[in-house]
């Protein structure tokens, strides 16, 4: 059973007065097994929030439908199993943080008898003990986010639906909420995390979805978005005719030592200079794969410089 | 059923720490007591003046008990200022509950959607009709408070200025309450399509009032002027029960059906 599974499904805002349309989410595939960490990446715009918005039913697929647990995302009940966390965390003020957490416990059917210890345990797993008899209203901004994971926390869900969920932390925050996560993803906990952090979806998901306006432009573990990345071919003989030739190519040369190092930078260069090397009857000693980072993967994706 | 009781409290809860609902039913209990103290010393001026009717008769100041006419006069005049007093009294609690129920209700979907607040609550296992009917639920208690203090009120001002109880005004509250409720129901569907203000706006003014049979309008428009007590009240006139009973029955029916309505546009509002 898959935790989440989305089939073919688009949003299109539709413009008045002969303006364009906009497209929120194109035809959008995808499965999250269960026990899985997913993370959703992209752009501003990318159609990440838009995508947890049709999951949570908050908006209306223009074609397509979405399932949770193998049930249509229209079925309330299907909800006692899901956490949700907020883009912005726009909380009741008017409530003090236990009482907040009283009324979302008790919506989301935690048995009276079970309610102030479960409330107590994310209190303290927040470290929020301190403001639980404050006004939400004198919350900072980090602790309505962390009163936000509680809530998604409190009725110990199997599907935590994550959006940009460090944004508004510090750093120490956002160390102890990776750890957190870590800690969710060992008890075997799905995860959907939007983030634009690269580095905290690098170090919890076992898999990454790549967005762009709105489009699934790749998907898969991090070692298969790496594959097809940059190879280095190492040779130990060499011949001036060779080093001419390999010149010519888009590939880097590299020698040190009587050792020369190709840098492919992709499968179409490589394959052009292993048939120099077998022109040149030259073996290949060793071939080294360059595993790139998730930024690498990311950039290179969206066609997209860091700098810009 | 839980969940909606959750809902409707939590709305309760939300509604008495609006500043500006909470402004408006102390300007509308501020206005009731100045009402009261103005139509208090109006009678006291009355009877002043009917005794100084009576010496410049050449009637004499003493002890001596009032004629028969004078008896009259005095009490007609008593039980005139009774009636104006209620009747003033039922038309302030009337309006100041009309603006309390139209901002009640026009916000009570809208400001969740505005404030973002009801993307935590709907991830949740709650249903978009059980949080429509939960708002509405703790909207209608709000109003339901409103009725029990006004007629909590008009009871303690009455007998504590010695004044007999109009026969209509033993119904004008459950009518006044009768009639919010049509109103915010209309106001809570438009508010699911304009904004509040408009939705307040349109509500209040939506009332057939300018239309008489057979204008169809007259049919498919609320009738909020037939549950207006006013001219019943002053005039100290009988409300027949069989009367309250069709237009509280109608009041229900006309909910119903703004709510039904509320709800299959609700179903599909993005909420985004």
């Amino acid at each position: 059973m898959s935790a989440i599974r989305i089939e073919n499904l688009s949003k299109i805002y539709r413009a008045a007065w002969g303006r364009r349309d906009t497209f929120a989410v194109k035809a959008l595939s995808l499965e999250v097994k269960q026990g899985e960490v997913f993370g959703l990446l992209g752009p501003n715009g990318a159609g990440k929030t838009s995508t947890i918005h049709l999951l949570l039913n908050l908006i209306r697929p223009t074609t397509g439908a979405a399932f949770l647990f193998d049930r249509p995302v229209t079925e309330t009940e299907v909800h006692r199993r899901l956490g949700y966390l907020p883009e912005s965390v726009n909380l009741h003020t008017y409530y003090k943080g236990r009482a907040l957490l009283n009324f979302y416990a008790a919506l989301c059917g935690v048995p009276v008898s079970q309610r102030e210890s479960r409330i107590s345990a994310v209190l303290k797993l927040l470290e929020l003990e301190d403001a639980a008899d404050k006004q939400v209203a004198k919350y900072s901004k980090g602790m309505a986010q962390r009163i936000g994971v509680a809530q998604a926390l409190l009725h110990d869900p199997d599907l935590l639906i994550l959006d940009e969920p460090t944004a508004s932390l510090d750093p120490v925050a956002r160390h102890q909420f990776r750890g957190l996560l870590l800690e969710l993803k060992g008890r075997g906990k799905t995860i959907l995390i939007s983030s634009h952090i690269l580095s905290e979806v690098e170090a919890v998901c076992h898999r990454v979805a790549i967005l762009e306006s709105g489009a699934l432009k790749r998907v898969g573990t991090l070692q298969e978005l790496s594959a097809g990345g940059s190879t280095r071919l190492v040779v130990k003989e060499t011949s001036g005719t060779l080093m001419e030739a390999l010149a010519a190519t888009a590939a880097e040369v590299t020698w040190f030592q009587g050792q020369v190092t190709i840098r492919c930078q992709d499968e179409t260069v490589r394959r052009s200079v292993e048939a120099l090397l077998r022109e040149h009857k030259v073996e290949i000693a060793r071939v080294e794969s360059e595993a790139q980072s998730l930024d690498e993967i990311f950039f290179s994706t969206i066609k997209g410089d860091p700098a810009t | 059923m839980k969940t909606i009781l959750l809902i409707a409290a939590d709305g309760v809860r939300a509604l008495i720490h609006q500043r500006l609902l909470v402004g408006l039913m102390l300007a509308s209990l501020a206005v009731t007591v100045a009402f009261s103290v103005f139509l208090s010393n109006a009678r006291t001026h009355a009877s002043v003046s009917l005794s100084g009717d009576r010496v410049a008769s050449g009637a004499p100041q003493s002890n001596e008990p009032m004629s028969e006419s004078d008896q009259r006069r005095l009490r007609e005049q008593t039980q005139g200022m009774s009636s104006m007093f209620q009747a003033a009294f039922y038309v302030v609690t009337s309006f100041g509950g009309s603006m309390v129920a139209l901002f009640i209700f026009s916000t009570a979907v809208a400001a969740e959607i505005r404030s973002g607040t009801i993307r935590l609550t709907l991830s949740k296992p709650v249903s978009r009709t059980q949080f429509l009917l939960g708002k509405y639920l703790g909207g209608a208690a709000i109003m339901v408070a409103y009725a029990l203090i006004a007629s909590l009120a008009i009871f303690v001002f009455s007998k504590s200025q010695g004044l007999d109880l109009s026969p209509a005004i033993k119904w004008a509250p459950w009518l006044m309450f009768c009639q919010q409720l049509m109103l915010g129901s209309l106001a809570l569907l438009l508010s699911l399509f304009v904004h509040p203000i408009i939705a307040c706006v349109l509500a209040f003014f939506a009332g057939n009032g300018f239309y008489s049979p057979p204008n169809p309008l007259y049919f498919i428009l609320p009738s909020y002027s037939d549950f207006g007590m006013f001219s019943e009240v002053l005039q100290g006139a009988q409300v027949d029960w069989k009367d309250v009973v069709f237009l509280s029955l109608y009041a229900f029916d006309f909910v119903a059906i703004m709510l039904l309505l509320s709800m299959w546009r609700f179903r599909t509002k993005e909420l985004l």
